[in-house]
């Protein structure tokens, strides 16, 4: 994994260079696709590593079919919840429009998963707008290192769309060093009871699709 | 009355083992289940909503869904004189409703503790304004903390409640959206017994007579320079000792400001203010003078920095950092930069979006049932004074159609004076949903009848509060406390309040809904229609479990279905006439019927689960 190079390390480190290391991930997706409960789960995931972590999130009107994004920031101690722009180490994008509307917010060794599901709003029918269907070519094209997860086409092989979003975080959690049992037990804490299997299943499966090609110039971004 | 407070804020560093996650609002809600509230009374309004729900759901506490802000503080207020500590919590706007027994109550004091949480909105995720609330505690002489994480937002409401108590007065914790909306680790504390205290009976306190209040405004402006002297000896006003190149640079700050300049630039010395009202300006004049340069970093107005010059104190602030929008580190970095200080990291403005994709605005889902009247008021060119609520999606593409939308239960009055104008053309109509009118739709209605007003008014009725995540309200069949109550009735209500003309109309009726509103618009005297079907903020299935779809071969392109902002419908790859067929996604349709009834070639037809064509 990359860690942030971002920060101003003060000189004779300390408390101050510890604050400097900070993972930056950012979810984003459209209203009603479990943006929240996935970044609750990333979250947690880093509360239970030990880690210190904040997050923040779009919340109120924009969920009705509108543009969301979680910001998770993880380290030692991390202060701002906000995710300044080019300093995105993980985009996690459950749409792929919205990936390539954040693309710039990636920072130049950042990764993006996205998932190669094109929800087509009703404001792309119109003369001024169209859809970008090429998302994940032209964010590959901007020199991002980007890996393409069909993660509705995984859920519904192992039964319901429903935990598609586990399957994306199963896909991050292969790129972040926290141990399984960690991420199950986040899982199980924010997952609605009765679902825990499946989402298990998803989680597990998502971790094995990332695994796969990586597009862009950036080798780093390849596990 | 009372003596000075030997309250001191328990700063918790953050356990992380054996802390948890919280939201802001969820530790406002910890804190005050820790110190013994009994009960809490509010309105839901974004950012503040998720304090209340939260704190219904612990044990021994009453929550209640109030009917708007000024009834919720002055239910909490009741609850404080009789003894019990309580609390209310409201958005910004909700702050400005309840401006009235605020302001008062400052002057009367408390007998047990009162916390009054503000949410303010900077960067408007969700807000009208940007309104700063903290003049208004200022303006209302009512102590002011405002936290920067859930830690704090924790640790701040336990030391309320015990400053309210021993000031007697109650106390504000000043939330923004940055600070409401965050989750971060936060270490609990135990719950505390606290009994009721005996409220006795005190007119002289309570009685907000001129004889009564005119001492209590000087026993206010005497509790306040007290207030004072906690705020400069309190650890509230915490030094941070800088390093390295800029440890002779001074920042001031407080809240989610000071998280994003502490971020910025980490290598300053800071003065953290945990009490902004009154302020501690001793204290910062001792941090000033041990620095070069003292910057005031504070979303929105220069509220802290002009009261810092106003003692004669130097200070930078606005002139580098905008008085708009949220502060983040990188917004608070930019301004340090164009100060002229040495910051690699913000040297250069970077862009967060890619501008040319498509924007994404949040659009009515799908099956709701404000599209059927929305379309019914464009086709008939109404001018549309709306409300608070969800419709107000309906001034953005597609549908584009509503002329105003401004706060709470202004569409009746905004339309009654437009119609003495003469009105529109096509005519008007004021749009309210059943939570905004029994918030304070009501007054305003009866205001037009009263003063003969020919109005047409529609409540778009879905037996919710939807905008901020379905709360209950007066006009629903049970409380937040999941107690039955008598819903009200709201056809009788506004035949009670003088109107003479009311229809009920099915929304998902497309010739209904015109029909209504023709016949309100011809109405001589004020008419009222109200709708029939509830929210789909919890997706079902309308039509058993079917979906509509759409015949590819009959679909001639003519877009009318596009035109109601569905989230259900989208183009196809086949045209005709250069224009893209519809397509309908059966796992997101709610069978509301609307597109169907708009398709002038039949093309559109329910389709049962699992029988292609079998219905029609």
């Amino acid at each position: 994994m990359s860690a942030a190079t971002h920060a101003p390390v003060a000189p004779g480190g300390g408390e101050a260079a510890a604050e400097a290391r900070v993972d930056n991930v950012m979810v984003v997706g459209v209203g009603g696709q479990g943006v929240i409960m996935a970044a609750a789960i990333i979250a947690d995931a880093a509360l239970r590593a030990g880690r210190d972590v904040k997050l923040i999130e779009t919340r109120g009107m924009s969920q009705r079919g509108g543009s969301v994004n979680s910001h998770i920031r993880i380290g030692t101690r991390v202060l701002a919840p906000a995710i300044s722009p080019g300093e995105v180490h993980y985009l996690l994008a459950f749409e792929a429009a919205e990936g390539l509307r954040r693309a710039p917010s990636l920072a130049p060794e950042g990764v993006a998963i996205v998932n190669t599901q094109y929800i087509v709003p009703p404001l792309a029918a119109s003369a001024e707008h169209s859809y970008p269907f090429d998302a994940v070519a032209r964010m590959a094209a901007q020199g991002h290192a980007v890996i393409a997860v069909d993660g509705n086409a995984v859920a519904e092989q192992i039964g319901d769309q429903k935990v598609a979003g586990v399957v994306l975080v199963g896909a991050l959690a292969a790129r972040l060093p926290f141990a399984d049992e960690v991420w199950r037990a986040a899982i199980a804490a924010n997952v609605p009871a009765g679902w825990l299997e499946p989402n298990l299943a998803a989680f597990s499966a998502g971790k094995k699709v990332a695994a796969g090609p990586v597009y862009g110039a950036d080798e780093e971004g390849a596990s | 009355m009372s003596q000075m407070s030997s309250a001191t804020i328990k700063q918790t560093p953050p356990d992380r083992r054996h802390g948890v996650l919280m939201l802001g609002n969820e530790a406002i809600a910890r804190g005050a289940w820790e110190s013994g509230v009994k009960i809490a009374a509010a309105y839901p309004g974004t950012p503040s909503t998720e304090i209340v729900t939260s704190l219904a759901r612990y044990e021994g506490v009453y929550a209640e869904w109030s009917a708007n802000e000024k009834v919720a503080y002055e239910v909490a207020f009741g609850a404080a004189m009789g003894g019990v500590r309580a609390l209310t919590a409201m958005k910004s706007a909700g702050a400005s409703v309840a401006a009235d027994p605020l302001i008062t109550s400052v002057y009367s004091g408390v007998c047990a503790g009162l916390v009054v949480v503000v949410a303010g909105d900077p960067g408007m995720s969700s807000g009208m304004t940007e309104q700063d609330d903290r003049y208004l505690g200022r303006m209302a002489g009512m102590p002011m903390l405002e936290p920067a994480d859930s830690q704090e937002c924790r640790d701040y409401v336990v030391l309320a409640f015990e400053l309210s108590e021993s000031y007697d007065i109650p106390v504000m914790v000043r939330l923004s959206t940055q600070t409401a909306h965050q989750k971060s680790v936060l270490t609990l504390g135990e719950p505390v017994a606290v009994a009721r205290r005996e409220p006795g009976r005190h007119p002289e306190k309570y009685c907000m007579l001129p004889k009564f209040s005119r001492p209590m405004h000087r026993y206010l402006l005497e509790r306040t320079e007290r207030l004072r002297a906690y705020a400069e000896a309190s650890d509230l006003a915490r030094v941070e000792p800088g390093y390295g190149p800029h440890a002779r640079l001074g920042v001031v700050s407080s809240g989610a400001a000071y998280m994003s300049a502490k971020e910025a630039l980490p290598g300053a010395s800071f003065l953290k203010l945990g009490m902004i009202y009154p302020l501690p300006v001793e204290a910062i004049r001792r941090f000033a003078a041990g620095v070069d340069r003292l910057f005031v970093v504070e979303e929105l107005e220069p509220y802290l920095e002009e009261q810092i010059r106003a003692a004669g104190i130097a200070a930078e602030g606005k002139q580098w950092m905008p008085a708009w929008g949220e502060l983040t580190p990188e917004r608070v970095g930019r301004g340090f930069f164009a100060a002229g200080l040495e910051l690699p990291r913000w040297s250069e403005e970077k862009a967060a979006e890619d501008d040319s994709v498509m924007p994404r605005p949040p659009v009515l889902c799908a099956g709701c049932p404000h599209r059927g009247m929305a379309t019914a008021m464009k086709k008939l060119d109404l001018d549309v004074h709306g409300d608070i609520g969800c419709y107000d999606l309906t001034s953005l593409p597609p549908v584009s159609h509503m002329h105003s939308a401004f706060e709470m239960g202004a569409s009746i009055p905004i339309e009654q004076g437009f119609w003495r104008t003469g009105g529109a053309p096509k005519g008007s109509i004021a749009v309210i949903g059943d939570s905004t009118f029994v918030h304070s739709g009501l007054t305003g209605l009866l205001n037009a009848v009263h003063q003969g007003a020919d109005i047409t008014v529609l409540i778009q009725n879905n037996d919710t509060t939807a905008m901020t995540g379905g709360q209950t309200h007066l006009g629903t069949p049970k409380t937040h406390a999941g107690a039955p109550s008598a819903p009200v009735d709201l056809e009788g209500l506004v035949r009670a309040l003088g109107v003479r003309s009311i229809q009920v109309v099915d929304p998902y009726d497309y010739e209904a809904c015109l029909d209504a509103l023709r016949a309100a618009q011809a109405f001589a005297g004020p008419a009222v229609i109200i709708t029939n079907r509830p929210c789909m903020l919890f997706p079902r299935k309308i039509v058993g479990d079917g979906a509509y779809q759409i015949d590819e071969e009959l679909c001639n392109a003519c877009q009318q279905c596009m035109k109601l902002g569905c989230p259900s419908l989208s183009h196809t790859a086949a045209t005709m006439k250069s224009r893209h067929k519809v397509t309908i996604d059966a796992a997101t349709c709610a069978g509301c019927s609307l597109c169907a009834q708009l398709c002038k070639p039949e093309a559109i037809a329910l389709v049962e689960a699992g029988v292609p064509g079998a219905a029609r």
